[in-house]
């Protein structure tokens, strides 16, 4: 016994002095073992009436977590009327509290693979790589099934799905998580009463790997077009899901309502959602460092571009509410030499009440520029789609008059959604001369021609910008930014999956990518500084959760990620040299 | 006897009368002593008198305390500081937190904890930046005009954690 072994330790320490002293003088990492004298209980729990062995308090906490997690809300109904604790003996109350919660099956633990194992799934799909990659342990009732429960897959599948696996039974109807039987105490435990219904027994991680599992499940049924099994598996990701805390639950809940929405062909309206899309994008801005990166960065690459002139414009092909114009006003301000005078031409998405946003915006852009003293002219134009802008609408002036920067946030992606639009802009790029066109896309292909790899894809990006955004959750709780930030994230989790055709506009694309098709149109790459790196950098280091936002420089561009997954890349380009008009 | 006794009393009156000197006599040399002061010590003798409040008030107190340690800034900074809200507010919105979260970085990253902070160039440039997007957002927010004293704006809320003690 651990107890015992401690008593020698401290025995051959301090052989002279008695072992009522050992927590006064001893060494640091005495300090918190109890006094022998009182039989290894500790002492401070002794005081409040419960008696726990100090070398048994992880595994007691450990416990109290697990009860907690397993009990819920309606856990509670769960439980005999039979009281099996003395409160005095914490450890073996709990153990007799999780034994009555767990169904008699922890005679038959035989670890079986994860379930349902669709024909033709290969293991090519688990690329998710989370960091707890082990096989789930589900262990098996004793085969009380309930023909008329809903969740009972089995029956909607049928042997097909589950054939030669073996059995699981379905969660309760109540959600609630089962916790695998922890290795028993010394304790005398009670024998668990039958409970009412069949569940399984898994943990929370493995809960979180099973709902992965179950999504992309659901997925390849959808791209098979199997939709009976895909709306079983899809109400599964929900009870999954909503059991789930955080960041995974949250990701899985979307993902779980988008495939929902492909499913049944309920396709979101796009036209009411352009106002709150730009509100969402604010709360976006605010909560996370994603959108003031790609400000910060391609500013700089646009203020080096523009050294030297005297009169600048810019053109914005998504102003929404020109957060990014202030920061490239005022460093024009303070540059030496004075500020030139800067142009801006936004170009914006028509709002459903027909008001002009674009002008609201431009007037306090020319406030600001007023304040701090830089002459301001604004333009705004109003579109469906870029496709539809062409140089000779902007008002360009030749180049030795006016240097142009051409600017795209999150915005040039849509294009893809329609063929041939994204050349008919690039060109029109061409045409406007700019020294620089600043470009800031989401790493990540959510655009390819399989359904189940886009799918994939899209899980393994939101899942991680989730987790970004739960750690600055952690010092900033119950901020409406966080959850209009997700709201804003699960609007593009739906586009991606659940619409199709022209509709799919968040048609995300990799940096290599950006980079062949420009480099095909005829731009040549221009390398983002170390003043831009040094900045992006520091402004991470400014946000709380700023450990895990990683800058990385990837052939002069520069790429925030969380971790190790690059999340935005920006990039700059201008026109190569060789045109041909 | 007496005479003793008004010896005394001259001495008395004298060592009083070099006690007796008031700093708030000598504004030169108060504010000669606070322009060596940090933030939060500004802040605390500001609210000492209200001789002291009026002096530290002074904008030109703070903008010694954000650029002392930075090479001279150039021309411009002054004029659209000013016009953004002056430097008190910009130390109070941005350049205060920027520092401590940056400070705060650097001491789990191993550097020795510097008492006095040393400014460098590219801190001063993120915070004039964030101080421009927060007035920007301010006038959003805000419609007509922007009143000084207000809280900073949502765009640096990630900058704040405790009530931002304006005065």
């Amino acid at each position: 016994m651990k107890r015992d072994r401690e008593r020698e330790r401290k025995k051959e320490a301090k052989p002279s002095s008695s072992s009522s002293m050992a927590v006064g003088i001893g060494k640091a990492k005495d300090l918190h073992q109890s006094l022998p004298d009182s039989g290894g209980m500790d002492e401070l729990l002794e005081v409040l009436g419960y008696k726990v062995r100090s070398t048994d308090m992880a595994d007691v906490a450990k416990k109290l977590e697990q009860l907690e997690m397993v009990m819920g809300e309606d856990g509670i109904l769960q439980l005999s009327d039979t009281v099996h604790y003395n409160p005095s003996d914490l450890s073996g109350w709990v153990q007799s509290m999780l034994s009555e919660l767990n169904t008699n099956s922890s005679d038959n633990s035989s670890s079986t693979n994860f379930g349902i194992v669709l024909p033709g799934e290969s293991s090519s799909t688990t690329m998710i790589d989370f960091s707890n990659n082990k096989q789930i342990d589900t262990q098996q009732t004793g085969g009380k099934m309930y023909d008329d429960d809903p969740y009972d897959l089995r029956a909607i599948a049928g042997g097909a799905i589950y054939g030669t696996t073996a059995e699981e039974s379905p969660v309760s109807r109540n959600g609630i998580k089962r916790m695998k039987a922890a290795a028993p105490g010394s304790e005398a435990v009670d024998v668990p009463p039958e409970s009412p219904k069949p569940v399984v027994l898994v943990d929370s991680q493995e809960v979180g790997i099973r709902l992965v599992h179950t999504l992309m499940a659901c997925a390849e049924a959808v791209q098979q077009d199997n939709l009976k099994l895909a709306d079983a598996l899809v109400k599964h990701v929900g009870l999954l899901a909503a059991s789930q805390a955080g960041a995974m639950g949250k990701v899985a809940t979307y993902f779980a309502g988008a495939l929902a929405q492909r499913i049944y062909k309920i396709y979101p309206q796009d036209g009411l959602e352009t106002s709150c899309w730009e509100i969402l994008q604010m709360h976006f801005y605010e909560s996370c460092p994603y959108l003031k990166f790609a400000h910060f960065t391609a500013n700089q690459a646009i203020l080096e571009a523009f050294a030297g002139a005297t009169r600048v414009h810019v053109i914005d092909f998504s102003l929404n509410q020109g957060m990014q114009w202030p920061a490239l006003m005022q460093a024009l301000a303070l540059r030496a030499g004075g500020p030139p005078a800067f142009r801006l031409t936004g170009i914006g998405p028509p709002q459903p009440d027909n008001t002009d946003a674009l002008q609201q915006v431009g007037w306090k852009l020319a406030q600001l520029a007023d304040t701090i003293g830089v002459e301001f002219e604004f333009r705004g134009f109003v579109a469906n789609s870029l496709a539809d802008i062409d140089a000779s609408m902007l008002d360009i002036r030749p180049a030795e008059v006016e240097v142009v920067a051409v600017n795209s946030v999150f915005e040039l992606h849509r294009l893809l959604a329609r063929p041939g639009a994204v050349e008919t802009v690039l060109n029109s790029i061409k045409a406007m001369k700019p020294k620089i066109v600043t470009l800031v896309e989401q790493e990540s292909n959510h655009n390819g021609a399989v359904f189940l790899d886009r799918f994939n894809e899209a899980l393994h990006y939101y899942s991680t910008m989730f987790d970004s955004l739960e750690s600055s959750a952690l010092t900033q709780p119950l901020s409406q930014d966080l959850v209009m930030s997700e709201v804003y994230l699960g609007r593009q989790i739906c586009n991606v999956v659940a619409c199709e055709g022209t509709d799919r506009v968040e048609r995300h694309e990799t940096l290599s990518q950006w980079r062949n098709r420009l480099n095909s149109a005829g731009f040549d790459p221009v390398h983002l500084g170390s003043n831009a790196f040094k900045q992006a950098s520091m402004l991470l280091a400014l946000f709380a959760g700023g450990d895990g936002y990683r800058v990385e420089e990837n052939d002069g561009c520069l790429m925030l990620g969380w971790h190790t997954r690059p999340l935005i890349a920006t990039s700059a380009w201008q026109p190569g040299s060789t045109i041909i008009e | 006897m007496s005479q003793i006794h008004d010896n005394d009393d001259i001495q008395r009156e004298t060592k009083k009368q070099k006690q007796c000197f008031l700093i708030n006599d000598h504004v030169d040399l108060l504010i000669e002593v606070l322009q060596r002061l940090d933030g939060r010590s500004l802040g605390a003798a500001a609210c000492v008198c209200r001789q002291w409040c009026s002096i530290v008030r002074n904008d030109s107190l703070w903008e010694n305390l954000c650029f002392r340690h930075v090479s001279p800034p150039s021309v411009g900074v002054r004029s659209v500081v000013l016009a953004l809200g002056g430097y008190r507010r910009m130390y109070m919105v941005c350049v205060r937190p920027v520092a401590s979260r940056l400070k705060r970085r650097r001491f789990f990253s191993g550097e020795s904890e510097v008492v006095r902070r040393v400014w460098s160039r590219h801190e001063v440039e993120l915070s004039l930046s964030l101080f421009c997007v927060e007035y920007y957002e301010r006038l959003l927010g805000g419609g007509g005009g922007v009143v000084s004293g207000e809280s900073p704006a949502k765009s640096l809320k990630f900058l704040c954690k405790a009530v931002n003690v304006s005065f």
